[in-house]
């Protein structure tokens, strides 16, 4: 089978300690993979080496066939955006100005953004809702407001695949779902390939197809939710009962009609 | 939106524009010889008498008033560079010890050499590009040190206070050496130890220019990347960006910058710290493309302001600069941790 994004042998860490190894994922195009796991399990040292943050301990990673390892940053950055919980210097920069970074790889020597850059900002705010706020100051909306924008900067980056570091950790409900039903029509619209982790073990069963679960040195469990969510499986990963999961038809009708309706 | 903001860009161009050519004209006028207008366009038409004035004009204060020009803004850039690299609105060449740490090695330099000068028993030149060199050495033997501290405390204020220690630590070895200079050079090197842009020679001007000049075209163009490093490492790694070399510039050119003002001009606070925020405020926007020649221009006006106030405010008797720029820069600081405060509150 020919997958979009795999890893070989991947082995990641700090500083030439290794974390978590021999890790193997494949995913086709337009696949929605999920880290889940207790804190301090690597999740983010896993997301930070894929997306070429971190140097691989061993293995590979490869895109579309080729290894990430081998592509200069320009190329990986029309491939691959991220989306990360960073403190960032963003005085005087409205959200517009926060999206229009992500067009950095494609911009001129100066970055000057063309007429056509300008439309495909629009374009992306448009898409996770956003256009409202465009001319406000990022650093003075709010924290739901804050992640669409970033997600909308990764956006327009016009990436094939987007790497978040728990993008809805600080989100209420609502908002949680309504960033995760914007990511479910970007795969649906553009076939993008998304890898991220998240807290909500609830969300990752309803929005994932593949779940990684990460605990200790190895890869603790790997597949498609239906697999990784039977059993005591998550009860033996984070000590957690099995009513956490139930209800989650009527949480799924919801999130799909959100969706929809935007 | 997007229309008023690049008016109001434009507006604070021609507005730095204009304020620098008046205080440079004005610090061409003012003195403690006057000199009216007409005889200075005499003079710089070279339709002048070459009288009095005109030497005066010739030989004083065009070059100093152009060394304020080149090293202000260079203040200014070098500031505006410490800020980003350490994403810190506080940093500068003067807080973080760089300034300080120059001093000190041209001190020691400048006092070995008249040692040296005694005891050969001839005069040996010290050349201005020695002395930028000798600076600059200093300038990254602190600045190599804060990164060090940098590495081991993340946080903000830490920064700045191992920044200040340091100053501290070169400034009182600099003292030391000046204690042991002979009688004639301590004037000399008091006088420049404080910081002033008096005896400047269009030499010394041709050199900082040829110094500043280039500086100043490499930061520019790295204006790009330097947008990307604002939004974090992650995220400028995954736009592309070559991290370490942006790095390594960030320090070598901050330090260049610094380095040149302190050869000439000696130490000088609060330019670097103080001019940044204000153009920002100016032009409504941080965008490095716009910031960075607005930087040097802000500089140079502030620094020009700046020279004027120190050589008429008590004239005959002529300040150190450093007193006037501290007067107008200290509180900028203040203003600008207050709001900042306030942006996090809010």
């Amino acid at each position: 089978m020919e997958y979009y994004f795999q890893t070989r042998g991947l082995c990641v860490g700090y500083q030439g300690k290794p974390l978590i190894k021999d890790i193997e994922i494949g995913l086709c195009k337009g696949e929605i993979m999920t880290l889940v796991g207790p804190n301090g399990a690597g999740k983010s040292t896993l997301l930070k080496s894929i997306a070429g943050q971190l140097k691989l301990l061993g293995g590979a990673v490869f895109l579309d066939g080729e290894n990430t390892g081998r592509m200069s940053g320009r190329e990986l950055s029309k491939k691959m955006a991220v989306v990360f919980t960073e403190k960032m210097q963003t005085e005087l920069m409205t959200c517009e100005d926060v999206v229009a970074t992500g067009r950095y790889p494609y911009t001129g020597y100066f970055g000057i953004l063309s007429g056509e850059d300008r439309a495909l900002v629009g374009e992306a705010m448009e898409l996770v809702h956003v256009s409202g706020i465009k001319h406000q100051d990022f650093g003075k909306v709010s924290d739901g407001q804050r992640q669409r924008v970033m997600l909308a900067r990764a956006i327009c980056q016009k990436p094939e695949m987007i790497v978040m570091d728990e993008p809805v950790s600080f989100l209420d409900i609502r908002h949680k779902l309504e960033f995760l039903s914007v990511l479910l029509a970007l795969r649906e619209k553009k076939g993008l390939t998304v890898i991220m982790s998240l807290h909500e073990l609830e969300l990752a069963k309803i929005v994932s197809d593949k779940i990684l679960c990460l605990k200790g040195e190895y890869v603790e469990g790997y597949g498609p939710p239906e697999e990784i969510f039977s059993g005591d499986f998550i009860k033996r990963l984070f000590g957690l009962s099995e009513e956490n999961f139930q209800g989650n038809e009527k949480l799924l009708g919801y999130l799909r009609q959100v969706g929809k309706g935007e | 939106m997007k229309n008023s903001r690049e008016h109001r860009c434009i507006l604070a161009y021609i507005l730095l524009v204009f304020g620098v050519f008046c205080l440079f004209i004005l610090n061409a006028c003012i003195g403690s010889v006057r000199i009216p207008l007409p005889e200075i366009a005499g003079a710089l038409t070279g339709r002048g008498s070459g009288g009095t004035s005109a030497r005066i004009l010739w030989d004083i204060r065009l070059p100093r008033a152009a060394a304020g020009l080149i090293l202000g803004g260079a203040l200014s850039l070098s500031g505006y560079l410490l800020q980003t690299f350490f994403n810190n609105p506080i940093a500068g060449p003067f807080v973080l010890g760089i300034s300080s740490g120059a001093k000190m090695v041209v001190a020691l330099v400048m006092v070995f050499l008249m040692r040296w000068q005694l005891f050969l028993g001839r005069e040996v030149r010290v050349t201005s590009a020695f002395m930028i060199l000798a600076a600059f050495l200093g300038a990254m033997l602190s600045m190599g040190f804060v990164l060090m501290m940098s590495r081991k405390v993340s946080h903000m204020s830490m920064l700045v206070v191992s920044g200040v220690m340091i100053g501290y630590i070169c400034s009182a070895v600099t003292e030391l050496v000046v204690t042991f200079a002979s009688d004639a050079q301590i004037v000399n090197l008091h006088n420049w130890s404080r910081g002033s842009f008096s005896g400047m020679t269009w030499e010394n001007v041709q050199v900082m220019a040829m110094v500043t000049v280039p500086a100043f075209a490499v930061v520019f163009l790295l204006s790009k990347p330097l947008l990307a490093y604002r939004l974090g490492e992650g995220y400028a790694r995954n736009m592309g960006v070559n991290l370490k070399a942006l790095r390594v510039s960030l320090v070598v050119l901050s330090s260049i910058l610094s380095a040149c003002v302190v050869a000439f001009a000696g130490p000088i606070s609060f330019v670097g710290i103080a001019t940044p925020h204000l153009v920002k405020k100016l032009l409504g926007t941080a965008e490095p493309l716009r910031m960075i020649p607005a930087c040097f221009l802000g500089g140079s006006a502030f620094c020009l302001l700046s020279d004027l106030l120190a050589r008429t405010l008590l004239a005959p008797t002529e300040l150190s600069i450093s007193t006037v720029t501290a007067i107008f820069g200290a509180p900028v600081v203040l203003w600008i941790m207050s709001e900042r405060r306030k942006g996090r509150a809010a």
